[in-house]
């Protein structure tokens, strides 16, 4: 049944609608048929937020590239096997999330310091060298920067499982359901890991707030 | 009225840390602690929200096609690239698959000749059967020297030399060199003691001595 309605839509895809008038799930049948430019749509629309999720996930912007590539290398490999059981975005935000929390469990076993916290507090928490910066003024530039780095340190900081659930939800925007179906988890479950990631962030963010 | 824990769920739940339900509203202007904690997460959330956003790079199309490419041309040998086990299991199958068609076609069948057809005999005089009585011959294979005198009793495989023991003369020539072996079959060997090359290798073939007759018929390989 399911393959009928794909096949139904792409057919209407390759007639008479555009590419761009085209839903998410128009696409995927579309590139399931090998249509190379619904696969160009389909980045287009998420390269960006796929990326900043990512970017969120890791703060490493050149790591969050690649892995938002194997994002979209996979959903093309496997837009086989898609099912349009729920919403798109939740599908694909569930393969990057995978691919950021394995690749942040590669680094926790590669043990990787950072050049900016090579030491540590009596508790093991990483202290950060931050030398005085010497200029006269301080421009608007320089605090939303400031800001910008400490949100971003802290986001880092906090344990994988809420990093991607309070990323999913106050940067992106997600919704709980949609959250509950990119981590597999149970809207219960979500709602008290951004709960618990909020608390965690404002005591880091104390400063700021 | 709601509690204070309902509130801040709600509060915590709320799409738009600035748009509260007026239920909510109603309760954080009566609830000081409420309405404290309402504007830490509207200003938590904003906070976090505005943090800059990042875009992908401009060559991030080109990037990604580079790599999809890669990924078609790899995907059509992929198991080239895969795990050592998997490349043996698929080596192996490969192996099975040429055995079989090789075996199919024909090329490990070297006979030519029916095997209905009886051996060709050397010396086809025929040599009246030796008087025996029965069971004298506990085991064709293994003479015994007080029964049998000596190996001359046995059937040559050459057919040259035909032999003689204890009053019974063995048929000189019923299996050749070529024949390679034999298979005796107990009791339907027509009493006949059948040499055997000592070391078999290979396929060889399968003959059978009919009772009374002295002709051998080939009735297959052993394989």
């Amino acid at each position: 049944m399911a393959a009928v309605t794909h096949q139904a839509q792409a057919i209407e895809l390759s007639g008479s609608r555009s590419i761009e008038a085209a839903n998410d799930h128009e696409l995927l049948a579309a590139i399931r048929d090998g249509d190379e430019f619904a696969f160009q749509e389909i980045v287009r629309r998420y390269r960006n937020p796929i990326t900043n999720f990512v970017h969120r996930m890791l703060d490493d912007y050149d790591r969050s590239v690649e892995l938002a590539q194997e994002t979209f290398i996979r959903v093309y490999t496997s837009a086989s096997r898609y099912q349009a059981n729920y919403s798109f975005s939740t599908y694909i935000y569930r393969i990057a999330t995978n691919l950021a929390i394995s690749e942040l469990r590669r680094r926790k076993r590669r043990k990787t310091v950072s050049l900016f916290s090579p030491f540590t507090n009596d508790d093991g928490e990483p202290v950060e060298i931050d030398p005085p910066d010497l200029n006269m003024l301080q421009d608007e530039t320089l605090i939303k920067n400031e800001r910008r780095s400490a949100v971003a340190r802290a986001i880092t900081s906090l344990p994988p499982k809420y990093r991607a659930a309070i990323v999913l939800r106050d940067v992106e925007g997600l919704s709980y359901d949609q959250i509950a179906d990119a981590l597999k988890l149970s809207e219960g479950t979500v709602k008290s890991r951004i709960n618990r990631a909020r608390n965690l962030l404002k005591e880091k963010l104390t400063a700021y707030i | 009225m709601k509690g204070c824990n309902y509130i801040r769920e709600q509060i915590d739940e709320a799409d738009k840390p600035d748009l509260l339900s007026f239920e909510v509203t109603a309760h954080t202007a009566e609830c000081p602690d409420c309405e404290r904690f309402a504007a830490s997460r509207r200003a938590l959330r904003t906070l976090v929200a505005s943090s800059g956003r990042v875009s992908a790079p401009i060559n991030f199309d080109a990037m990604l096609n580079a790599r999809l490419a890669d990924v078609k041309a790899r995907h059509s040998f992929w198991w080239l690239g895969s795990p050592v086990y998997y490349r043996l299991g698929a080596a192996t199958a490969g192996l099975v698959i040429m055995v079989f068609a090789a075996q199919y076609a024909g090329l490990f069948s070297y006979k030519s000749k029916p095997p209905t057809e009886p051996v060709a005999l050397q010396n086809p005089v025929f040599v009246p059967p030796p008087d025996v009585s029965p069971g004298v011959l506990t085991s064709p294979i293994e003479p015994t020297p007080n029964k049998l005198g000596n190996d001359a009793a046995y059937a040559t495989v050459s057919g040259a030399r035909p032999r003689r023991s204890a009053g019974r003369v063995a048929p000189p020539v019923y299996l050749t060199a070529e024949d390679g072996g034999v298979v005796l079959l107990r009791g339907q060997n027509g009493d006949m003691d059948v040499q055997m090359p000592t070391v078999s290798v290979g396929a060889q073939p399968l003959l059978y001595v009919r009772a009374g007759q002295r002709a051998v018929s080939n009735i297959g390989t052993s394989f």
